[in-house]
């Protein structure tokens, strides 16, 4: 429990130490820039954010939606400020608005728009949302969060840095709420014991064949 | 390319037709079933009156004003009522800032014949000096947060607000600020219920998902005695008469449930 | 108001207490409630005396129509408003020239502190709802605003804090309401500070002062704004700490 809570403007660290992100230096001080939690003892003085829209990085693995088609591509929704463009000359198959695909940043422009590629359909399934600063925290040291809740819920989940999860089959009830419970308590720690707590209290009830799922699955590419 | 709406929510419209298709609302409801409304009273103090209501997560404030100005010259011996609606910027990323927009504007005058053609004010009470003075009341309404439904939300916080109104003392005919005669007379309690058609299934008090899925929507103001006071059809699809008569129907019912938990919210005070 | 007619009322007695009581360095009861909309990216309520605010904010998002985009920043639009039922005669809805100054003003307020720099050809929408008013609605916007900007997790240097310093019956005091802005001598001088190096970021005064009224009003002005910050930060931390004190008694 060495987390301590900042708002904007608040000491980080008095030391020179190594800046990470949502920091910034003034007079040799370091200083929060946004709302979030800073650990004293960390080597790197940064702040991990509570709040905030999602800011594209390289090879950050996306949730995005096909906005339109154009005649020499695709315009992909990834909840970033922008849309990206998908060449067809890169992706040979046929999208259809509304789609959804999981695509990797592979490079980012000055003005933040997001270059794609690695793009996958995800067929069927559903879209839902967590702050995607709070990401890190679904996902877990090493996908040990994610784990757990793959196991509770008995759901194929593909977490978007963007803050999108696509999610199939399963209790999807289930993982609402788990979400929501991340959602609510990503500033507190062993979150996930008190995950797994949480499915142990609440098990997962299936009503569609889950098997039926994954013979779905079966043509797609699916990590 | 307008980045103000998040796709995802066209996304979610897929799936509520799917959902209501098997009679079933995405958020547990059944079809028939208003989300949970809550009324604050009071709200600002230099209101005459003021109500906050909400549905759901769907949030507006209506404040009345109550002025002193000249009657319309064809009716020399009535005051009267104006009615407006913003939605506000901050109350969901598609609305803009600027003059009302056509949405705004239906919105506001759905909610206004509601209340004008049950008589819910007796514009003949609102006359002060025929012919020179009335009063005429300001129902404004602000949308605070746009989570669907937002008739019947306008509709609810406006007439919380009126419930909620004291009629301003005055001295020849001048208006006291701060001193009050009393409570404003209502002769009745006019409510929206607003329908909307989802696939072929017909439901009540919309979400924001829901209303992306809608291929129409239908208002009914209905007050006491199984009587209703205004009609609105919106949206580019369409209702048959055995559904109109269905929701008629409804909608008395509704309105009776929503006036009870009217008066309980927003009766007594003040 | 009420006194138009009458003798000057005494702005502070001998016991050195205000007309409502207050002492000369004191602000109005003042209470903040960080991210109360659903649909807003950042948001905030704040009560200030009577004054009644609701702030929302969007973005970044992309700046349209495209002409108005800056390739080296993001805009501020700061929107400030008032609800036809805040002032004691109805308000014409349709905002007046007060309201697009106070805007104008009260967005610069935040140009420094926020990292621009780092969303070109975005917009950072500001709304801002004045629902009840008395006195001192512009600083209490401010205030609200940058709570709802660090709702948002927009990067930002420091909060603005804000407060009106100003004077009546020829004393200097913080936070004016409306019986002591109808004094015949009133200063109402609105403020806003970066806190944590006191830069100030919105200065405005009307009324007759000399410089040594002045010196004291800015020194009482940055310590009150003082106060305000640690109100916003309170404000902005009580909602995480409170989800930790009701999951503890779940356990239980």
């Amino acid at each position: 429990m060495s987390k301590r809570l900042v708002v904007p403007g608040e000491l980080v660290s008095e030391e020179a130490k190594r800046t990470g992100d949502y920091v910034y230096s003034q007079n040799g001080k370091i200083y929060a820039a946004c709302v979030g939690l800073v650990n004293d003892e960390s080597p790197v003085a940064d702040v991990v954010p509570l709040r905030g829209k999602y800011i594209p990085k390289i090879n950050d693995i996306v949730i995005g939606i096909v906005k339109k088609e154009e005649f020499s591509g695709f315009m992909i929704d990834i909840a970033a400020f922008y849309p990206s463009f998908l060449s067809k000359k890169e992706f040979r198959y046929s999208l259809r608005p509304g789609e959804v695909v999981s695509v990797r940043i592979e490079d980012i422009d000055e003005t933040h728009e997001a270059k794609i590629s690695d793009v996958r359909t995800q067929q069927g399934g559903t879209v839902l949302t967590i702050t995607p600063v709070k990401v890190p925290r679904l996902i877990g040291k090493s996908g040990s969060m994610l784990e757990v809740i793959k196991k509770g819920t008995q759901s194929l989940i593909v977490v978007g840095r963007n803050g999108r999860i696509w999610v199939k089959g399963g209790d999807i009830n289930l993982l609402k709420k788990a979400i929501e419970k991340i959602e609510n308590e990503a500033h507190l720690s062993n979150l996930t014991q008190k995950m797994e707590q949480f499915f142990i209290e609440n098990p997962a009830k299936i009503t569609e064949s889950l098997a039926q799922n994954e013979t779905d699955q079966k043509r797609r590419l699916y990590e | 390319m307008s980045t103000k709406e998040d796709i995802i929510w066209e996304l979610r419209s897929e799936e509520v037709l799917k959902s209501i298709k098997q009679g079933k609302r995405m958020d547990g409801r059944d079809l028939l079933d208003y989300r949970t409304l809550k009324i604050e009273t009071n709200v600002s103090e230099n209101a005459d009156g003021s109500a906050r209501a909400f549905l759901g997560e769907s949030q507006s404030i209506t404040g009345v004003k109550m002025i002193v100005d000249k009657p319309y010259p064809d009716n020399p011996d009535e005051g009267t009522i104006s009615v407006g609606v913003e939605l506000l910027p901050l109350a969901s990323p598609t609305f803009e800032s600027g003059p009302p927009k056509t949405e705004a504007i239906e919105l506001s005058r759905v909610v206004d014949r509601g209340i004008r053609e049950a008589k819910t004010l007796d514009f003949k009470k609102l006359s002060l000096v025929a012919g020179e003075k009335c009063w005429v009341v300001f129902i404004d309404s602000y949308v605070i947060n746009h989570a669907g439904n937002l008739f019947d939300t306008c509709s609810l916080s406006s007439m919380a607000a009126l419930m909620n109104c004291r009629v301003p003392k005055l001295e020849e005919n001048k208006i006291v600020r701060g001193e009050f005669e009393g409570k404003l007379e209502l002769t009745n309690l006019p409510i929206l219920t607003t329908f909307a058609k989802i696939g072929n299934q017909i439901v009540v008090d919309t979400s924001y998902a829901e209303e992306k899925a809608m291929s129409a929507r239908f208002s009914i103001a209905t007050f006491e005695g199984k009587k209703f006071s205004a009609l609105q059809k919106g949206g580019h699809g369409s209702f048959t008469q055995s559904e109109v008569d269905h929701c008629i129907d409804i909608a008395f019912e509704k309105g009776d449930e929503l006036r009870s938990q009217l008066k309980k919210f927003a009766g007594g005070k003040r | 108001m009420s006194n138009k007619n009458n003798e000057e009322p005494v702005y502070v007695n001998k016991q050195g207490l205000r007309l409502d009581g207050r002492k000369v360095d004191e602000t109005r009861k003042i209470k903040i409630t960080s991210g109360v909309l659903p649909r807003a990216d950042g948001s905030c309520y704040l009560e200030w005396g009577q004054n009644k605010i609701i702030a929302g904010v969007y973005g970044p998002r992309e700046a349209l129509p495209a002409h108005t985009q800056d390739p080296t920043k993001a805009n501020v639009n700061f929107v400030y408003r008032m609800a036809s039922f805040s002032v004691p005669d109805r308000k014409n809805p349709k905002p007046g020239r007060r309201d697009i100054e106070i805007s104008k003003v009260c967005g610069e307020a935040f140009e420094k502190t926020i990292f621009l720099e780092k969303f070109p050809n975005a917009v950072i929408d500001i709304y801002v709802e004045i629902l009840d008013s008395n006195a001192g609605s512009r600083v209490a916007a401010i205030t609200a605003a940058s709570v709802a900007l660090a709702d948002a997790g927009i990067p930002m240097r420091d909060m603005v804090a804000a407060v009106a310093v100003g004077k009546a019956g020829g004393h200097i005091l913080v936070d004016l309401n409306k019986d002591e802005e109808d004094a015949s001598d009133a200063v109402d001088m609105p403020m806003a500070i970066l806190p944590s190096t006191e830069e100030i970021v919105l200065l405005q005064m009307d009324g007759v002062i000399t410089k040594d009224e002045w010196t004291k009003a800015i020194d009482l002005g940055l310590k009150a704004c003082k106060k305000v910050y640690e109100l916003q930060k309170n404000a902005l931390k009580e909602k995480y700490i409170q989800a930790e004190s009701s999951k503890e008694n779940k356990v239980e």
